[in-house]
């Protein structure tokens, strides 16, 4: 197997007498969407962070040297006292054509003479994910990265993120909350609550007592078979291919 | 019509000043960082009772406490106590005891008025010439850890996750902040500096589309207050300071009214 992007061993952060991490290990590897599941509260933003090296842990966490990382946050307000348009802020993180070509590779080429703080949130989503994957990194990491779009385009943005990930060749670690759409295009699935309750790819992770217990009904819910009978472009039109 | 020397540089001064906050007050501006400004600002006063004290002037009193208030403040993460509380309290602490300080020394009494609110029309030359090298230096400092300072602005805890920020350019944002709270002691006064830190800027704001154009704005701006509010005080005779942070004021309200009709 090839060397690990990130690689964390035994990390471990207790807040007072809560534990909200304890002895949690990971890899990601180039090429492999890891998707991070658990319930609200269960440590995920937090192992996230720790991994970003946004808060520290005990443990260690390795990273295979000049890792480019690509984050998008779970919550991002533009400042309105900022004047910036949204080719501007890929411009100052990622160069003039790569920022460009980012936005039209997610489908938001129109909005880029836009101010950011005058998008609406799915907008703001599909930015923030044209500026991480125009740096090209190696790592993209993406804390429930959908919030504020509307489920026909979750469906066409995970599609999409899935896509990147062949384009980039690059590691994605993913926490979401939308069990039904993520887990298809997800190589791994790690379940989290504090610890690691289970770990695998889908199918596996299903079937697992822990999984079952934590997530119970909603968790059978989650991986009903979900056949669309057509799909949605990124701007929203119907594409009828089947 | 002659003019006196005294005016000029007090113009001269104050206006080289402000255009040297402008461009540092957007960062303060975007980043909601009014509050340290202020603390740091108050802690000033406390630099400028302690030189006095010790017999070394000031201005180096000032510009040490204030930076050093300015590293400490914003490194200070209790969780219990909102980050602007402990500012604040730290700040007011400073500010309490300086005014102590300074009043308990029978030399400088009759100036604390001057410590609070600036003394712009007493500059001296040499005054002058400092705060003219103060000036362009804090701009050209701007100028080479803008992008990096822009990152941060922009893009907050991306910035940090990716390792884009630099530390560098954080520490000398606070050191340049500091710079102009010392030298601003002198022309506004302790009370008053963070005023020519966040109006020019803030009345930058409608008139600008790019983060360039607002600092240059802010930087314009302020420079205008100067002597719009040295005339104001000519013609009422009303203390100099003051008038030019009123002046600043009254341009905010024009651009804010500007940018009322721009939009619709």
């Amino acid at each position: 197997m090839t060397e690990p992007l990130i690689t964390a061993h035994h990390l471990t952060l207790a807040a007072g007498c809560l534990t909200i991490l304890n002895d949690v290990s990971l890899a990601i590897h180039p090429g492999e969407i890891v998707t991070l599941i658990g319930p609200n509260g269960s440590g995920k933003t937090t192992l996230l962070k720790a991994l970003l090296g946004l808060v520290r842990v005990k443990g260690d966490i390795t990273r295979r040297p000049g890792l480019k990382v690509g984050y998008v946050p779970q919550q991002f307000t533009p400042d309105p006292s900022l004047p910036m348009t949204v080719h501007r802020f890929l411009d100052l993180f990622a160069g003039h054509q790569a920022g460009w070509a980012a936005l039209k590779r997610v489908g938001i080429a129109d909005a880029h003479d836009r101010q950011l703080s005058a998008l609406s949130g799915g907008e703001i989503a599909r930015v923030l994910l044209a500026r991480a994957v125009a740096g090209k990194p190696d790592l993209l990491v993406l804390d429930e990265p959908l919030a504020g779009v509307d489920v026909a385009g979750e469906a066409a943005l995970y599609h999409l993120i899935a896509e990147l990930r062949d384009e980039l060749n690059c590691g994605i670690l993913l926490v979401s909350h939308d069990l039904h759409v993520v887990m298809g295009k997800s190589d791994r699935v790690i379940c989290l609550n504090h610890h690691i309750c289970c770990e695998g790819d889908a199918h596996d992770v299903r079937r697992d007592p822990a999984f079952i217990e934590l997530f119970g009904a909603r968790g059978e819910l989650a991986l009903y078979p979900h056949h669309h009978d057509h799909a949605h472009s990124l701007a929203g039109e119907t594409l009828h291919d089947h | 019509m002659i003019i006196d020397d005294f005016l000029w540089r007090a113009g001269l001064g104050a206006g080289l000043l402000a255009a040297a906050c402008g461009p540092i007050g957007c960062f303060i501006l975007w980043r909601r960082m009014a509050y340290v400004g202020e603390s740091v600002a108050h802690m000033g006063l406390l630099g400028a009772a302690i030189g006095l004290l010790m017999g070394v002037n000031a201005l180096v009193g000032t510009a040490a406490l204030a930076i050093a208030a300015a590293l400490i403040m914003t490194r200070a993460s209790d969780r219990t106590i909102p980050a602007g509380t402990f500012v604040g309290i730290i700040g007011h602490m400073g500010l309490a005891l300086g005014f102590i300080v300074l009043s308990l020394m029978d030399t400088v009494r009759t100036d604390l008025l001057g410590y609070l609110f600036g003394d712009v029309l007493a500059l001296s030359n040499q005054d002058l010439i400092a705060i003219a090298a103060v000036g362009i230096v804090v701009l050209c400092a701007t100028a080479v850890i803008w992008k990096p300072l822009l990152r941060s602005a922009a893009g907050g805890p991306i910035a940090a996750a990716e390792g884009r920020t630099s530390a560098l350019a954080q520490t000398g944002f606070l050191i340049l902040t500091a710079v102009l709270v010392a030298f601003g002691l002198k022309v506004v006064g302790a009370l008053l500096i963070v005023a020519l830190l966040i109006i020019p800027p803030a009345a930058a704001r409608p008139l600008a589309k790019t983060p360039e154009a607002m600092a240059l704005w802010a930087a314009l701006l302020g420079a205008i207050s100067a002597p719009l509010g040295l005339a104001a005080s000519l013609a009422v005779d009303a203390p100099a300071g003051p008038c030019i942070v009123l002046a600043a004021g009254g341009l905010f309200a024009l651009s804010s009214v500007y940018g009322l009709i721009a939009k619709r």
